[in-house]
């Protein structure tokens, strides 16, 4: 890794290069002479930066990753025995310094400032090959250039590409056992061509070379986490629409005492990991491939073990180079499956602190200190109750354990005096538990304060109500979410509230007054203010609406009725006829007359006026206090105007106080710029907004994503954890323990970490099942076409099941017809019982997934189209019939049907003779059962066969069968339906064969029709033309027969002549034929002594190769048992 | 687990929202204790037929139904759409059984296309005129454009009803998150006051008496009368007027009320409340007017009669930030948001905004997509 001193750049002085670059520079003094001077070429070279421009672009995709994303997922893939493990290895070394001895199961490691990597080792099973095509970011394909492509190599990229196809990048190995240079470049280039046509021209491959000391060669190793560094992502649909974990650790939480009872029991297990992909929702349901289907009875967040550092000058120091990797046995630390061993070198002490320990050692010093006792650390224990107070020891309280609540004043740094309320009455022990919700309480509490403060400066009763909230804090949960609505009905102290007080105020008789003090009050209105956004308000009406129970479900109607008068100038008339609303069921909200504001009333009139664009001012509150008098103040003076006033200018005193609490922190001259800024977008909306709009579709969207994002993050940036943990869900990022009851047994006793545990989060819509359209195609390795009703096994969504398609094909635009087989070359439909997944989603389909195969295992991709409940697939039907009776263009015509019943459905249907005649069914005969009347174009024969087509809809069987890969012991071994096929061969069955459907030759006697005789007396008549003219057979020879004939001398001569020539022809011929047979022989002597050599020579190249790999295989064996074997 | 794949609720109440959250979502939901200890026990007639619609928009959906019609099981299938023909019935109006529609409609598989026969205006259930010119409107902020139509063929007063409606409304894939808080000034107002059967100077009675009132704030305000006569008039007469006020922003504060005749039939009569008793139609145009000022000053960007179409639309937008302005949470939003929890797992944050005395709703959308749709 030392970075050997480069040599500085020394541009050239002379040559070709110096000459070039003194070119380019006159080409910029002199800019004219360069002009463009042909139009052709201008235009061609605007219509290639437009091209270039518009290749650059994408469809703008929502990329939710959040600041601080989730751990790079890196997926080692590649056959075994081509340096998976070795390559994790040498990378986890370069980042990290740390020498892994086994890998299994995820390692994060920090891998720069703002990133970290999750490297997982694929291993050589198609179940895990897909699972990790479903969750990897970064695809490190390892090929082992000795060998060559392998099938295993093929069969990922296909997996990766249907299920969205995350960034590859290949890495070439053992180059090292290439001795011929130039063998090694062939090579090279061989592959990468391959490569690059497999996935996309110029597409990364690395090269490394050999292996010093069981690792890569560092300087490789840190070229490729170079390029791992800055890859960049493109958000993958399927993962950015669900949440999923890759986990890292799993635990059995399991009673022991209910396995030992019942070993098979069902577990509840924890399984830990980053979240990654989008929010998981807390009660959403969830899919573990090679599992189930689970509801996750608890998630919980958990201190990232592996976190960012906080702070980084320019590189990571060794400390902040962390690796996790709860299952491969890193620092000296192993996660069982249910108990944590820390493995520890020797003897320790832990006072020698020079020596650096590992993690696991850490900890059980750790364990070590701890010298207090658990009475002695309660003792110790502080509660901060307010920021700026001190601290507060559970020792100070037995000294105020006589009286039941005091307070203490304490005046903080603005001046305010703040009061701490100590509680004297409560157990130690549960204050320091919970001092957390005291704290909460406390803040509430001081809300309410806020809300009344300005009612009952002069009423001093409502500090028993303060008191009494105290008392009662801890008790209730508050439900208030306006200041200033009155609750009548209920009374009890429980929930009486502090803004009720001046119903509340006579009826006091709990707490007395303590002290007529009321120092603290003052300042209570900038404290207000200082509170009023506080974040813990708005949990009120959150509680009153989701922590309801059926009392409290009332308790938010009256709140809710409560909300309604806002006003205290309306007295507000309890609803009687109440009984009767509850029992309609509408969305609508009846309000009865007597709730209603009486709008008769001039100042209630004016008072709305603020509400329209006629009235003037900013908001609401300016309008009912001062502006509204502005504008009316006359009016209102001659009528009611004392008294309104009075009421009004109280309620702007109100008001302003919220204002100043709302718009704090502008002043004026912000204010002013925002005003300038909001006049300024109107202008450039208005003039030049739409050509922009017009011009850059693209960006326009980009940025209204990128808007969209920077709300989301806004807007829960100030709630706590849990309140976002409950509205958005467990963001990607985020370290979660998932709580999973009733997991499968297996699922513990066979887990193997070297395979990947996923959760995928299923949507709402997703846990339904229906029927599943999809566009299927055989994948043309595959050498087998797929048949109708045989099981398959999709991988689709998260899911990974066995279910049985049937193949059709939309012929002609309306009906979808089932097929037999799929097609050799070409897309079909199949429909299959299945989980809903969104339309537009890939999947690949396997065969079986046992490793019983050399070819090429995926069967066919393909994409979802369309979910439905039912299916429309037909296959042909044709019924026939024979004639009974033949009118002219009628015939009755029977067995067709069985019953009149039957016909009476078919009636008007279009039915068909063989011969061609079309006709329609008419209706149905008496007798026999079923026989009908049919008309047709034309006359039929008896012997015709009429038929029907019709088509008969098809279902495909209700079957879904996920793969529980994880739960076997062996995990390659899943077997799922047998075809029926299989299950022929097993049991040594013969395929059924209907007699019928076999083909024969048919044999048809050749008719013989009797000759035509025409009565003589008719012949007479007949004109000349159609008379039969029938001649005789002549018995004498004719003239031509009977002659001879004589050559003339020339012509004699002539024949003669050409009768040699033909002669001396085909001796020739002869001749040159049985020379060329000779010398044909003689070549094909020659050629089978050659042949003979060749494959001498090749018969023991064969025989070197197979040695050498059957070596190869032994070392193997003998060795490494943790290798998996190669396939054969 | 498989057995309690159920959500189960209790009570006869909500139980429409209850069933289009669950055909949203396909969950299969149960249902028991409905009126179980009432006179008159089980589902009602207005239950079942919204149960016999919902079998005619969807496909594959299952309904059980225990004997005393106490208790009911549903197992939602996909939503289809097409071109439907409905009698709603007497007992609600159509309001009733399109509202829920209006939320199915959008994730169908094909354009729905339904006309509804019924009662079009009562107290009781949103009225037709208020579903076109407020709720359908609020569509197109989540991304429901074009083709969202509603055309009230005839007017069906109760209690014999009579009217027809036809809604056509288009598919979509995904709906569009919504930032509507700013709930803007009222710039103008518009009203429909209808009649039929009765003598068209109703409408105007009762339009006189509100915009008198109404040009006190506004000149911009037009109420149209729509008389009804002959065929299109329905089978009982019946007069009323729809308010909406417009802001600035496009925010719809509406208000209604309709004459409602005072002898209904006995049995009727402990369903169905009378909740108004108008000696003249000045008196209704004074209601719907104190109706829609009471709105007005409640505020919101959205307002109480479209709360929960919205609240049920924001859960169902992508995976993003949504957010409105409503004045005060009704029994049935605040019933909503909890079924929602139930359904989708999804929890508002709702805040006071003491400015005003609005509610701000935000919440993060589900990432809800229209799984029906096809895909070519």
């Amino acid at each position: 890794m030392e970075e050997q001193p480069r040599k500085p750049h020394r541009a050239k002085q002379a040559g070709p290069k110096a000459e070039k670059k003194q070119r380019k520079n006159s080409e910029k003094n002199n800019p004219k002479a360069f002009a463009l001077n042909s139009g052709v070429k201008a235009f061609k070279n605007a219509m290639r930066n437009a091209d270039i421009e518009q290749k650059r672009l994408h469809v703008p995709l929502v990329d939710r990753t959040p600041d601080e994303a989730p751990p790079t997922m890196v997926a080692v893939v590649g056959p075994p025995g081509c340096g998976k493990t070795t390559l994790i290895r040498s990378l986890v070394k370069r980042y990290t310094k740390y020498n892994l001895n086994e890998i299994k199961g995820p390692i994060t490691v920090v891998s720069g400032k703002k990133k970290r990597l999750t490297f997982m080792e694929c291993a050589n099973d198609i179940n895990s090959m897909i699972d990790i095509a479903k969750v990897a970011d970064l695809v490190l394909l390892l090929i082992d250039a000795d060998f060559g492509f392998e099938m295993e190599t093929f069969e990922f990229l296909n997996i990766l590409q249907v299920h969205g196809f995350p960034k590859i990048m290949g890495v070439l190995t053992h180059l090292d056992k290439f001795k011929n240079n130039k063998k090694l470049r062939n090579t090279k280039k061989q592959l990468k061509h391959r490569f690059w046509t497999e996935i996309y021209q110029g597409a990364k491959l690395f090269y490394l070379s050999g292996i010093i000391n069981g690792k890569y060669p560092k300087n490789e190793v840190m070229n490729l986490s170079r390029f791992i560094s800055v890859m960049k992502f493109r958000p993958l649909i399927w993962r950015n629409t669900h949440p999923y974990v890759l986990c890292d650790r799993a635990e059995d939480l399991t009673d022991p005492e209910l396995i030992h009872k019942n070993p098979k029991c069902d577990r509840d297990v924890t399984l830990y990991g980053y979240m990654r992909g989008t929010n998981l929702k807390p009660n959403m349901k969830v899919h573990i491939p090679g599992s189930g289907d689970h509801w996750i009875s608890d998630i919980s967040l958990l201190p990232d073990p592996c976190p960012l550092p906080d702070k980084v000058k320019k590189s990571l120091n060794d400390k902040q180079k962390l690796i996790y990797a709860p299952m491969s046995d890193v620092g000296g630390i192993l996660y069982d499956k249910d108990a944590v061993y820390i493995n520890v070198t020797g003897n320790f002490n832990k006072d020698n602190n020079d020596e650096e320990k590992t993690e696991g050692e850490k900890l059980v010093i750790d364990l070590q200190d701890a010298q207090d006792t658990l009475a002695d650390k309660i003792e110790k224990s502080e509660l901060q109750l307010f920021k700026n107070s001190a601290p507060l020891k559970a020792t100070d309280l037995k000294t105020l354990s006589g009286k039941d609540v005091s307070y203490t004043e304490e005046i903080d740094e603005n001046g305010n005096i703040r009061r701490k309320a100590v509680f004297g009455d409560e157990n130690e022990d549960e204050e320091s538990d919970e001092d957390d919700e005291n704290e909460e309480n406390e803040e509430d509490e001081e809300d309410e304060e806020d809300d009344d403060d300005e009612e009952d400066d002069e009423d001093e009763e409502d500090e028993d109500e303060e008191m009494e909230d105290e008392d009662s804090s801890s008790k209730r949960r508050r439900r208030k979410a306006f200041e200033k609505y009155d609750n009548e009905e209920q009374n009890d102290e429980d929930i009486a509230f502090a803004e009720s007080d001046s119903d509340l105020g006579d009826e006091d008789e709990d707490d007395d007054d303590e002290n007529g003090e009321l120092n603290w009050k003052i300042g209570m209105a900038e404290r207000a203010a200082a509170n009023f956004k506080d974040v813990k308000r708005k949990k009120n009406l959150m509680q009153i609406v989701y922590d309801g129970t059926d009392s409290e479900e009332e308790e938010s109607e009256s709140e809710e009725e409560d909300n309604g008068d806002d006003d205290e100038l309306f007295v507000k008339v309890k609803p009687q006829k109440k009984v009767s609303k509850d029992i309609m069921d509408t969305s609508k909200l009846i309000v009865l007359n007597d709730e209603l504001e009486d709008w008769s009333d001039e100042d209630m009139i004016e008072s709305l006026r603020y509400r329209f664009i006629t009235g003037d001012g900013n908001n609401k509150n300016n309008n009912e206090g001062g502006d509204d008098e502005e504008v009316y103040g006359d009016f209102e003076d001659l009528e009611t105007g004392e008294v309104v006033k009075g009421e009004n200018g109280e309620e702007g005193n109100d008001n302003e106080n919220e204002n100043e609490e709302g718009d704090d922190g502008l002043t004026e001259e912000e204010r002013l710029a925002r005003k300038k800024e909001e006049l300024k977008k109107k202008f450039d909306a208005e003039y030049d907004g739409e050509e922009e709009e017009n011009d850059n579709f693209y960006e326009e969207i980009k940025s209204g994503i990128n808007k969209q994002l920077e709300l989301n993050r806004a807007e829960f940036e100030e709630d706590d954890p849990e309140t976002r943990a409950k509205i958005e869900g467990y963001r990607p990022g985020q370290y979660v323990r998932i709580l999973i009851k009733n997991l499968p047994c297996e699922f513990i006793e066979h887990f193997d970490p070297t395979y990947p545990v996923i959760i995928g989060g299923l949507l709402s819509t997703e846990e339904a099942f229906g029927f599943i359209q999809v566009r299927i195609k055989r994948h043309r390795w595959h050498q087998k076409i797929l048949k109708t009703n045989d099981p398959l096994i999709f991988s689709l969504g998260w899911r990974r099941f066995q279910s049985i398609p049937i193949y059709s094909l939309n012929i002609d635009g309306t009906r979808n017809r089932m097929l037999k087989y799929t097609p050799e070359h070409m897309h079909c439909l199949a429909q299959f019982y299945g989980p809903i997944t969104q339309p537009n989603t890939g999947f690949c389909a396997f065969r079986s997934m046992t490793e019983t195969t050399q070819a090429f295992r995926i069967a066919a991709t393909g994409v979802v189209l369309d979910i439905n409940q039912s299916t429309e697939i037909v296959k042909k039907l044709k019924l026939t019939g024979v004639p009974f009776k033949i009118f002219k263009n009628t015939a009755f015509i029977r067995n067709m049907f069985n019953s009149s019943l039957e016909v009476a459905k078919f009636e008007g249907v279009a039915i068909r003779t063989v011969s061609g005649i079309r006709g329609q069914i008419k209706k149905h005969l008496p007798k026999p059962d079923g026989a009908f009347r049919a008309t047709f174009e034309d006359k039929i024969l008896m012997s015709d066969i009429v038929f029907l087509r019709a088509w008969y809809p098809v279902r495909p069987k209700k079957f879904y069968n996920p793969v529980t890969s994880l739960l076997l012991s062996e995990k390659t071994s899943w077997q799922g339906m047998k075809t029926v096929s299989e299950i022929r061969r097993l049991n040594k069955l013969p395929i059924p064969m209907n007699p019928d459907s076999s083909y024969k030759t048919i044999v048809r006697p050749t008719r013989r029709f009797n000759p035509l005789k025409i009565p003589k007396a008719l012949q007479q008549e007949l004109p000349f033309a159609s008379k039969p003219k029938v001649l005789k057979k002549q018995k004498k020879p004719s003239l031509m027969a009977r002659r001879a004939v004589v050559l003339e001398p020339k012509e004699k001569k002539i024949y003669t002549l050409m009768q040699q020539i033909n002669t001396l022809k085909h001796e020739k011929d002869k001749k040159r034929k049985l020379k060329t047979q000779e010398r044909k022989e003689v070549y094909l002597k020659k050629q089978a002594k050659e042949e003979k050599i060749k494959e001498e020579k090749q018969s023991k190249k064969r025989k070197e190769i197979y040695r050498a790999e059957g070596k190869k295989r032994a070392r193997e064996e003998a060795g490494d048992s943790g290798r998996y074997k190669k396939r054969h | 687990m498989s057995g309690s794949n159920y959500i189960k609720f209790s009570g006869h109440q909500f139980i429409t929202q209850r069933l289009v959250l669950s055909t949203l979502t396909g969950k299969p939901i149960k249902i028991d204790k409905i009126r179980s200890e009432e006179d008159n026990p089980g589902l009602q007639e207005h239950e079942a037929a919204f149960l016999h619609l919902l079998e005619q928009v969807t496909n594959g959906s299952s309904f059980d139904i225990n004997y005393s019609g106490t208790s009911l099981i549903y197992k939602p299938g996909i939503i289809s759409g097409g071109k439907i023909n409905f009698d709603c019935g007497n007992s609600r109006a159509i309001g009733y059984f399109l509202e829920p529609l209006i939320v199915l409609a959008p994730f169908a598989k094909n354009p729905i296309n339904i006309t509804l026969h019924g009662i079009t205006n009562d107290n009781l259930d949103t009225s037709v005129d208020l579903i076109r010119t407020v709720l359908l409107p609020q569509l197109k902020r989540f991304g429901i454009e074009s083709g969202i139509e509603l055309k009230i063929v005839k007017r069906g007063a109760p209690p014999n009803g009579g009217g027809e409606v036809k809604f056509n409304c288009p598919i979509v894939k995904q709906l569009k998150p919504v930032q509507y808080i700013d709930e803007g000034k009222i710039k103008r107002i518009r009203g429909i006051a209808y009649a039929t059967r009765v003598s068209p100077q109703m409408a105007n009675r009762v339009t006189e008496v509100a915009r008198s009132q109404l040009t006190h704030y506004i000149p911009d305000v037009y109420i149209y009368t729509d008389v009804y006569k002959g065929a299109e008039s329905g089978n009982s007469p019946g007069y009323g007027l729809s308010l909406v006020a417009e802001t600035t922003t496009g925010a719809l504060l509406s208000a209604e009320c309709c004459f409602e005749k005072q002898t209904s039939n006995e049995n009727n009569e402990s369903e169905k409340p009378v909740i108004f008793n108008f000696e003249t139609p000045e008196d209704l145009g004074k209601q719907a007017l104190k109706y829609l000022l009471t709105e007005i000053r409640k505020g919101g960007s959205v307002d109480t009669l479209s709360q929960w179409i919205n609240i049920i639309l924001m859960v169902l937008t992508p995976e993003d930030v949504s957010k409105i302005r409503i004045s005060k949470l009704t029994k049935v939003s605040i019933q909503l948001l909890r079924d929602i929890r139930s359904f989708f797992g999804i929890t508002y944050k709702i805040k006071p905004d003491p400015e005003n005395q609005t509610v701000l709703l935000t919440c993060v959308g589900s990432g809800f997509t229209n799984t029906n749709k096809k895909f070519t």
